[in-house]
């Protein structure tokens, strides 16, 4: 089922809410109260996928707790200042990456409404589609790598640094390219016009909007007068 | 109209440029640029879209006018809404990871009203028959639907002059149909199209003037109809496409193996990528001294079919045997050779010769057959040049050269000849055909008919329900 993003304003108000909350908050354990408010926030838009797999990870962190405080459990690897550091900034992280897999053209609208200047629109846009592209040009190297049998272990360990330089000479080659592509491609799109960039995502906030802005706020304040403040 | 007089462009590098060119572009017309790769063909296209000298820097001379208005008093960003550019490969050329986002990226870029945005945006998207892929991640399209996109994303701006470069190397056969109905229909709404392409028979019907070009200089112009009548000889001469597309294949193609025992042996083969079937129960075989053409419409799973046979991803279910023994992917590593169509993430190294005896011992008789076999792919001058600095179509001969000098007996090529020139896919197709007569086995992926015609032996056509030789 597709998702149904709610406002960009939303978003950064839920993820203000969030930071607020678990910075000024007494109990560190009530924060699951955020966190739930989050998985609701999450249902709303129909993001199913991050709901799922942050609700398991959720759920390992809550099991991990529960053993810590109550079985005397010890983890090397990931002691209890981790577990517990992930369960009081959960819900930030929950909020927060929701807002960065928001589809870039959605931000991008909400940028040029608050009239931020197109440099740097076209910025956060690239940036967005950095990491993609990169990814699979990593992927490609490493198959081209595996095509030609640069990748056996032998190779690894008997030459690391001729290894690292099969990887990152193609690499930063293609980033060159890519980077020189993409502006070509931007200036031969009229990246370079004056004035006011729009969008197609244009949209102004609905009554799901303000309903999501209004919990968030009630959320927090309920929060923090029922859980206690540390100022 | 766009006009150019005594224009000359010399790129600040000092490699490359045109000169002395004086071409008329009436409006409406459909003008194709052709000739061989290095020619000077792109450097006129980013003449005409103002990117030469706004943004490959050089000294030009002489001037261009655009409806009578001279293009140096003319800012980049007004040329761009006049002047659609389409280019070569599209997947680095993407603002947005939706499609949606990505076809109304120029209209946003002119601040056009909201609603003006998404009526050209979903007008463009139905134009290209895109709206299946209005839900998935521009990233996971196959290059012909990348291409569809990129062309639509220029469209929804509505300029009046399109300039294309090479916009089929990346397309199949329906793909380019599809382009050549779309061409049609903008040149019928009055709209001017300068095409540089190699590949000519797709143009039948749309071109109407054809101008070739060779080491920076106009050499000849030729109408459409003067076009279909150039003889054989000629069209060699002048290393150029075929103009005509041949109604059938004119190949033989032989089933009969005799009692040879086929090198490759491929069983009921499937392919899974996150929850997707990619292909489902291919089976066929390929025979030493053979080359096998391997075709399908574009992201019916060619190329997957290729990294699982060499050993680079996994098959789902399915048996490949090489010369009779059932071999693991780490195996058939060791024994195929895949030579991608990205040509990009390939090398590794600092030089040309040493790309090609990478990790190989070198001994006389290896050194020789590279030296010669660099003469053959006309690289040998590029022989102490990095690979990164070679053209596009240098580097897809280079993969070439890899590929062979690998010693793997079965070499699998993915669209070698996607950018050349007719003079260079004719010696490619000689080279591999040379290659399979000292005992390879050799499959190449192409949606290149006049490369299945000139070389190959076999040819396996793949669909969504399998595949059928």
């Amino acid at each position: 089922m597709q998702r149904e993003n709610l406002a960009v304003p939303v978003k950064l108000w839920a993820l203000g809410c969030t930071i607020i909350g678990i910075s000024l908050t007494d109990d560190t354990i009530l924060t699951c109260v955020l966190v739930m408010a989050g998985f609701l926030y999450l249902a709303v838009q129909r993001n199913w996928r991050l709901l799922q797999s942050f609700g398991v990870f959720y759920g390992i962190l809550a099991v991990l707790l529960y053993l810590i405080r109550n079985h005397g459990l010890h983890m090397v690897l990931f002691s209890e200042f981790y577990v517990l550091m992930f369960w009081n900034l959960f819900a930030v992280f929950l909020v927060g990456w929701d807002l960065i897999t928001t589809p870039p053209g959605e931000l991008s609208a909400f940028m040029s409404r608050i009239h931020m200047p197109t440099s740097a629109i076209l910025g956060l846009l690239v940036m967005f589609r950095f990491f993609p592209t990169m990814k699979a040009e990593l992927k490609n190297v490493w198959c081209s790598m595996r095509n030609r049998g640069l990748t056996a272990p032998a190779q690894f360990f008997l030459h690391p640094a001729e290894s690292c330089e099969y990887v990152l000479v193609p690499l930063l080659l293609r980033c060159l390219q890519i980077a020189d592509q993409l502006s070509v491609s931007a200036v031969a799109r009229g990246a370079e016009a004056p004035g006011r960039r729009s969008s197609y995502y244009e949209k102004s906030m609905t009554l799901k909007d303000w309903c999501c802005f209004i919990l968030w706020s009630a959320v927090t304040v309920l929060f923090l007068w029922k859980g206690g403040m540390r100022i | 109209m766009i006009r150019l007089n005594d224009v000359s462009f010399q790129y600040a590098s000092g490699l490359g440029g045109v000169s002395e060119i004086n071409l008329t572009v009436h409006e409406g017309e459909c003008l194709v640029l052709t000739g061989p790769s290095g020619g000077g063909k792109t450097t006129l296209t980013r003449l005409l879209n103002g990117l030469a000298p706004s943004y490959n820097a050089g000294k030009l001379t002489g001037t261009i006018f655009l409806n009578g208005k001279s293009l140096a008093q003319t800012p980049q960003f007004a040329l761009a809404r006049q002047v659609g550019s389409i280019f070569q490969d599209p997947k680095s050329q993407f603002f947005s990871s939706d499609l949606a986002g990505e076809v109304a990226f120029a209209c946003e870029n002119y601040g056009l009203p909201g609603e003006e945005i998404q009526k050209r945006t979903n007008h463009a998207i139905s134009a290209f028959s895109l709206d299946d892929l209005r839900f998935q991640n521009l990233d996971v399209l196959s290059s012909g639907e990348k291409q569809k996109v990129a062309i639509a994303s220029v469209y929804a701006l509505r300029p009046n002059i399109y300039v294309c470069d090479e916009p089929t190397s990346n397309l199949d056969r329906e793909g380019s149909r599809q382009l050549a109905l779309i061409l049609k229909k903008l040149k019928a709404e009055g709209c001017t199209l300068v095409i540089a392409e190699h590949r000519l028979s797709w143009l039948r019907g749309i071109a109407d003037r054809f101008v070739y070009i060779r080491d920076g200089k106009i050499l000849w112009e030729r109408s459409a109809a003067e076009m279909e009548h150039l003889s054989a000889g000629q069209r060699k001469a002048d290393g150029l496409r075929e103009i005509i597309e041949s109604r059938n294949m004119n190949v033989s193609f032989s089933m009969n193996h005799g009692d040879k025992r086929p090198i490759l042996c491929v069983t009921k083969l499937s392919c899974k990528r996150k929850k997707t079937d990619v292909f489902c129960d291919i089976s066929f075989s390929a025979y030493a001294g053979q080359v096998t053409a391997i075709t399908g419409h574009n992201g019916v799973g060619k190329t997957s079919l290729a990294l699982v046979l060499s050993g680079l991803w996994k098959e789902k279910s399915g048996q490949i045997l090489i010369n009779g023994v059932k071999m693991r992917p780490g195996e058939r590593r060791k024994q195929i050779w895949y030579g991608s169509n990205d040509t990009g993430t390939q090398f590794f190294t600092n030089s040309v010769t040493e790309e090609l005896l990478l990790h190989l011992e070198r001994s006389e008789e290896r050194l020789e057959r590279t030296r010669s076999l660099l003469k053959r792919l006309d690289l040998y001058r590029y022989k102490d040049a990095h690979p990164a600095s070679l053209s596009g179509g240098q580097k897809q001969r280079l993969s070439i050269a890899c590929g062979i000098l690998s010693e793997r007996k079965i070499l699998i090529f993915d669209e070698p000849t996607s950018g050349l020139d007719g003079g260079n896919m004719g010696i490619v197709a000689d080279v591999l055909q040379e290659e399979a007569h000292m005992g390879k086995a050799i499959l190449v992926i192409t949606h290149d008919e006049e490369l299945i015609r000139c070389c190959c032996d076999c040819l396996i056509k793949i669909d969504e329900y399998g595949n059928r030789a």
